[in-house]
């Protein structure tokens, strides 16, 4: 599941970020103090940053502040970005950074980050071995998803929507979360056993209306 | 370990012995899904399938939220209040 062939990997980061017309030109404007254009890069950019902000925190109010912020350290920083990287990659990255850094402040990361790796009834070999074993079939939708996500734990979450939704590498969140590649491994895959019972759960209830 | 007392233990591995071994096996790129224990058990090979359709399915998940208006509001009366745009003085020419 994590091998993905190096292809697949260019795929995936093309399509999450397309060469934008104009903003090549927008760059070098806002760099140079342009506000217009700066306008024009937050018209580009606040809804993958908003998304990526409103998904790993979970709350409307948090990702609105955090989204303010990231765009306000955009501001100050733009003039540093050299265009070794994709712009979007640049500016996510920084997103990231700001959310993080949020957390940090909050304490929340290192609670979220134990309490998810306490070994716990979600955690271990599933008790229900030998049930029958409903498979989600292919039946979810992105809505159902985005749902389930949102219901994560905030530990679980921030690592699946790093490494799956946002599709960074592990060794890049061990980095930003300050934790081992293997923790960040673990994390994950205890996310998708949880959204997994979230979704399976979601279906039962569907099931019987 | 050999290889063959490796595949022995392979194929008597157990529900739970399998699937305390699943991160690893998923980490490792091995396809999950033709491991001997996966062919001879329902609910693993269902728990296998779900897990790396979450996984696909999470790929697909774009942006979708806007934020409020109020927040490029902010944005702006932040960069007033801070310092200002900074209008260099070519931009016009350059425009």
């Amino acid at each position: 599941m994590n091998a993905e062939p190096h292809h697949a990997k260019i795929v995936q980061h093309m399509r999450r970020n397309p060469p934008i017309e104009g903003e090549a030109e927008a760059i070098s404007r806002a760099q140079a103090g342009d506000s217009k254009a700066f306008e024009t890069l937050y018209a580009l950019h606040k809804r993958r940053v908003y998304s990526l902000c409103l998904r790993m925190l979970g709350n409307v109010a948090e990702a609105e502040d955090l989204t303010q912020e990231a765009f306000l350290q955009l501001y100050r920083k733009i003039g540093t970005f050299r265009g070794d990287s994709a712009f979007s990659t640049w500016l996510h990255r920084l997103a990231v950074n700001v959310v993080l850094m949020h957390l940090r402040k909050k304490g929340l990361p290192q609670v979220s980050l134990e309490e998810a790796l306490e070994p716990s009834q979600d955690d271990g070999p599933r008790k229900d071995i030998g049930e029958r074993d409903l498979m989600l079939s292919g039946s979810i939708d992105r809505v159902a998803l985005e749902r389930a996500v949102e219901n994560l734990p905030p530990g679980y979450r921030l690592v699946f929507v790093l490494h799956d939704v946002e599709g960074y590498e592990h060794n890049e969140i061990a980095e930003m979360l300050d934790c081992s590649i293997g923790n960040s491994k673990s994390q994950l895959h205890k996310a998708r056993m949880k959204l997994r019972d979230l979704l399976r759960s979601g279906e039962r209830k569907e099931s019987l209306v | 370990m050999s290889s063959r007392n490796h595949q022995q233990d392979k194929e008597t591995m157990n529900c739970a012995e399998f699937q305390a071994k699943l991160p690893e096996l998923f980490e490792s790129g091995v396809d999950v899904s033709n491991d001997p224990h996966v062919k001879s058990c329902e609910n693993c090979a269902a728990l296998v399938r779900d897990l790396e359709y979450i996984a696909s399915q999470a790929k697909l998940l774009l942006p979708i939220h806007d934020p409020s208006p109020k927040v490029w509001e902010n944005i702006q009366s932040a960069i007033r209040g801070n310092d200002g745009p900074k209008e260099p003085v070519g931009a016009a020419k350059r425009l």
